[in-house]
């Protein structure tokens, strides 16, 4: 269960303070594959940035996973990240120097796992997205679309609750878009993951659980967007 | 950490190049403070071993270019606590004219050598030969080495001061592996002169050995003082300070070169701090996927200084153990000698300098990669994410 209650962020530019989010409030059910929406610049990725711990609000609470964001200091917060929150990037963000199977062992060097049993972990992660085959390949012989897949498996190695995701079908085609949408729709259906991500790509609409609209900041009511829609039409 | 050991490993390895010129710089700098460091031991390393604690040398209170009358080496032999004395005068022999003086040749007294010189362990019967022989000469090893000469063989110096060819044939050798000296019966260079037309009355200092150390500063005083107010007035000093004075232009040179070394690693510093800020600046985008997943601050500046400290003291332990190999490979193959250089054979990479370079590579290590590692470690994962996506 993620629940954000009356949140805000506002950054300070140079003289000027600019209001990211302002009184947010959300609930979304865990096991729930939610989209975040909006134009550029209305605070989705910070909503997202916020409710995966990387980011702090300036005022409101958090709570994710029965845990009290604003409660947790830096490192307990990274520790909470590792525990409970998996990331995938818009551009994959693999680490080059490693393999695939380098890179999902990466978030399992933070646990007490040993050698074995997290090269036995990445090798399932690695066939959860139907890259098996590809276990020794490094990101740079890889396609966009296996990259991304890679990152998804990374996103869920060490098992979270939660899966976020920041435009992950932004550097994709077409194809390989639906195919990861799809994918994160099979880790919701599948293996019970909550997933959020953060999209301009309308074809998440199929996908998705619930869609989540923000505007400058502020989360719009469903039926007011459904309304503006409409009269568009 | 022992866990991330491959992860830094890789990144090492992540710009192959610049990795190599880094680590050889560091390399080749901690070398060269290797190889300086062995400078002040190895001098007084020298020393000690051409030195006696009994001997002393008398030579003209002016300087040691200007001579003394030959009348006082028996007044010194007079001195109470002097068990012998020995004249030497520099003839300046040049063997092959064309390229100098290349070793020391003096003309000494045969009779009181041996006893001047008991510690040299000279062969009684090279001793006897030489006594024998007017034109009989003892040289040491390293200029036996040098030259490619052996017992037996007749050897001729041009004279530069005096204007004198002399040939000698070596009757044994002065059995000390970095000692250069050429020694020549002083009867031998008188008789020469005369056959000139010139006198031979003056010698260039003396050596004396006194009977007990403790005895040593008391000599020194009362030989100063037999010959004051008179016409040639005489300072003494001992062996060790003799050539420790003859060396101390070296040592100066020592104080400098240990202070550019000291630079030579403070450029070092920051040559690999420039390069681990590149590193740090080109994963910056990286580093802060790898906080997004969950690693700590701690865990990230400590991947990037276990990386810079390892690249230093891979480099600075390949640079010592180059340096160490230099000097045994000097020690066991110099057969020159150069008095401005001193004999290279005595310096040596010794455990404690190797000890204390490691260390001073694994400084650098840290010490470069803490800035680049703490502003990484401290940078907003967010705003990193904003400005490089």
């Amino acid at each position: 269960m993620i629940q954000l209650s009356d949140v805000s962020r506002v950054y300070q530019r140079g003289a000027d303070q600019v209001h990211a989010l302002e009184h947010v409030s959300l609930e979304i059910p865990a096991g729930r594959f939610a989209a975040l929406m909006g134009p550029s610049g209305s605070g989705k990725s910070t909503l997202l940035n916020i409710l995966a711990g990387l980011d702090r609000p300036t005022s409101g609470q958090v709570v994710v996973a029965g845990q009290r964001l604003s409660d947790l200091g830096e490192d307990a917060l990274a520790a909470f990240r590792a525990r409970h929150v998996g990331f995938v990037f818009q551009f994959f963000n693999l680490i080059p120097v490693l393999s695939a199977r380098e890179n999902l062992e990466l978030p399992l060097l933070l646990t007490r796992l040993g050698k074995a049993e997290r090269r036995a972990r990445a090798e399932t992660a690695l066939r959860v997205v139907g890259l098996e085959g590809r276990a020794d390949h490094f990101p740079g012989q890889l396609s966009g679309g296996e990259q991304q897949r890679v990152a998804i498996a990374r996103a869920v190695v060490s098992d979270p609750e939660i899966v976020v995701g920041d435009e992950p079908t932004g550097d994709l085609d077409a194809k390989n878009a639906e195919g990861v949408l799809e994918l994160l729709r099979t880790l919701r259906r599948e293996f019970g993951k909550t997933v959020v991500i953060v999209t301009h790509d309308v074809r998440a609409e199929k996908y998705v659980d619930e869609v989540h609209h923000l505007d400058k900041g502020v989360l719009i009511d469903p039926q007011a967007v459904r309304a503006a829609e409409a009269a568009r039409r | 950490m022992t866990r991330f050991a491959p992860f830094i490993l890789r990144n090492l390895g992540r710009n192959k190049l610049r990795t190599f010129l880094t680590g050889a710089a560091i390399a080749l700098a901690i070398a060269l403070v290797c190889l300086l460091r062995t400078m002040p031991a190895g001098l007084d390393s020298f020393l000690n071993g051409l030195a006696a604690n009994t001997r002393i040398s008398i030579h003209n209170q002016a300087g040691l270019v200007y001579p003394l009358p030959y009348s006082y080496l028996q007044k010194v032999r007079s001195v109470p606590g002097v068990v012998e004395a020995v004249s030497w005068t520099w003839f300046g022999g040049a063997f092959e004219p064309e390229k100098g003086v290349s070793f020391p040749n003096f003309a000494v007294d045969p009779e009181p050598l041996g006893r001047v010189y008991e510690d040299h362990r000279i062969d009684p019967a090279a001793l006897d030969q030489f006594r024998r022989y007017r034109d009989g000469a003892l040289v040491g090893r390293a200029t036996l080495r040098a030259q490619g000469w052996k017992v037996g063989d007749l050897v001729t110096l041009q004279g530069t001061l005096y204007p004198v060819t002399l040939s000698f044939r070596i009757v044994g050798e002065i059995p000390r592996d970095q000692d250069p000296r050429f020694w020549f019966q002083r009867e031998y260079l008188a008789q020469a002169l005369l056959a000139r037309g010139t006198s031979f009355d003056q010698l260039g200092m003396i050596w004396a050995r006194v009977d007990d150390p403790d005895r040593v500063e008391g000599v020194m005083r009362e030989i100063e003082a037999l010959f004051r107010n008179s016409e040639a007035e005489t300072a003494c000093e001992t062996e060790k300070s003799f050539f420790g004075n003859m060396f101390g232009s070296l040592r100066g040179f020592v104080t400098v070169i240990l202070l550019v070394t000291a630079m030579v690693a403070l450029c070092i510093v920051f040559i690999a701090a420039n390069t681990a800020s590149m590193a740090v600046r080109e994963r910056v985008g990286e580093i802060a996927v790898l906080k997004a997943i969950g690693f700590r601050r701690r865990l990230v500046f400590g991947t990037l200084l276990a990386e810079a400290t390892l690249l230093a003291t891979v480099a600075g332990a390949a640079g010592a153990l180059g340096s160490l190999g230099l000097t045994l490979l000097l020690r066991y193959q110099v057969s020159g000698w150069s008095p401005q250089l001193g004999p290279l054979g005595a310096f040596v990479v010794t455990n404690a300098i190797l000890v204390e370079v490691l260390f001073l590579a694994f400084f650098i290590g840290i010490v470069s990669g803490w800035l680049p590692a703490l502003g990484a470690a401290r940078r907003s994962v967010t705003a990193t994410l904003r400005e490089v996506y």
